[in-house]
């Protein structure tokens, strides 16, 4: 499965802040209104809510259309991509650790037959 | 945060399996996939120090991967940053912290690759959002049991 980059790249930079990232620690234990966001953190809520909006653009979060205080959910989908990216690592360094015990053995027997 | 763990266990000491991540020599001979060859490997191994690897497939195709040295305390850890040269979706950032335990002359190594940018790291200030994370990974985990 390939995921473009600027898909990644706007998850990267949403996920690179510390209060997003608290934002989505919150919403993954169920659906919370901006001023419920807002609390824990000191600072206004015009700021928070361009986190907010920053964490929408990149699909982080959905909200709420219809109801008055338009409550954040957690979308998961992005997250996901990134677990699937790394994953895509495994192969890679499972095949270079088998050589590397390959390398290791041949230093071991080196050093015996010296 | 998603991350990808690989624990192995080599029959060898730690300080053999440290020199094996950071001689650039010994480093070219391992790196990559079955049947690459390693080659044009430069280690600046110092914090902040720079590192720079190319791997060629058996078809003669070139692979560059770059980054920068976070921490190397030998024999037992290893932090840097890795990035692929190439354009495309793995070009992005990621981390890798490689702890060495000795056990009984042999090595565990554990290596951990996170998905996540290294600028990341450098924003730690706010205490308690690394496990904030481990919650939302479980989140994810959770969300993928429930989807099978």
């Amino acid at each position: 499965m390939t995921i473009p980059v600027d898909h990644l790249s706007r998850t990267f930079a949403a996920l690179a802040d510390p209060t997003r990232r608290a934002i989505l620690a919150r919403l993954s234990a169920g659906e919370a209104t901006v001023n419920e966001l807002a609390e824990p953190f000191p600072m206004s809520l015009p700021a928070v809510s361009r986190h907010l909006k920053v964490l929408e653009q990149a699909g982080l979060i959905t909200r709420g259309r219809t109801r008055q205080w338009r409550p954040c959910r957690l979308a998961a989908q992005p997250l996901e991509d990134v677990a699937d990216w790394v994953a895509r690592y495994r192969p890679f360094w499972d095949d270079g650790f088998d050589r590397l015990e390959e390398h290791l053995r041949t230093l071991r027997t080196g050093s015996e037959d010296a | 945060m998603p991350e990808l763990t690989i624990t192995r266990v080599f029959d060898a000491p730690r300080e053999l399996v440290f020199a094996a991540w950071t001689d650039p020599d010994q480093l070219a001979s391992w790196l990559g996939p079955h049947g690459y060859t390693g080659s044009a490997v430069t280690l600046a191994t110092r914090p902040g120090g720079a590192w720079r690897a190319c791997i060629r497939s058996p078809e003669g195709d070139e692979h560059w991967m770059h980054g920068t040295y976070r921490e190397i305390t030998a024999p037992e850890r290893l932090v840097f940053t890795f990035t692929w040269d190439t354009e495309g979706d793995l070009r992005a950032e990621t981390l890798v912290t490689i702890d060495f335990a000795d056990l009984d002359g042999k090595t565990e190594m554990t290596f951990v690759q996170t998905g996540f940018p290294a600028v990341a790291d450098r924003d730690g200030h706010h205490g308690g959002w690394t496990s904030s994370f481990d919650d939302l990974a479980g989140f994810i985990h959770h969300r993928g049991e429930e989807d099978r």
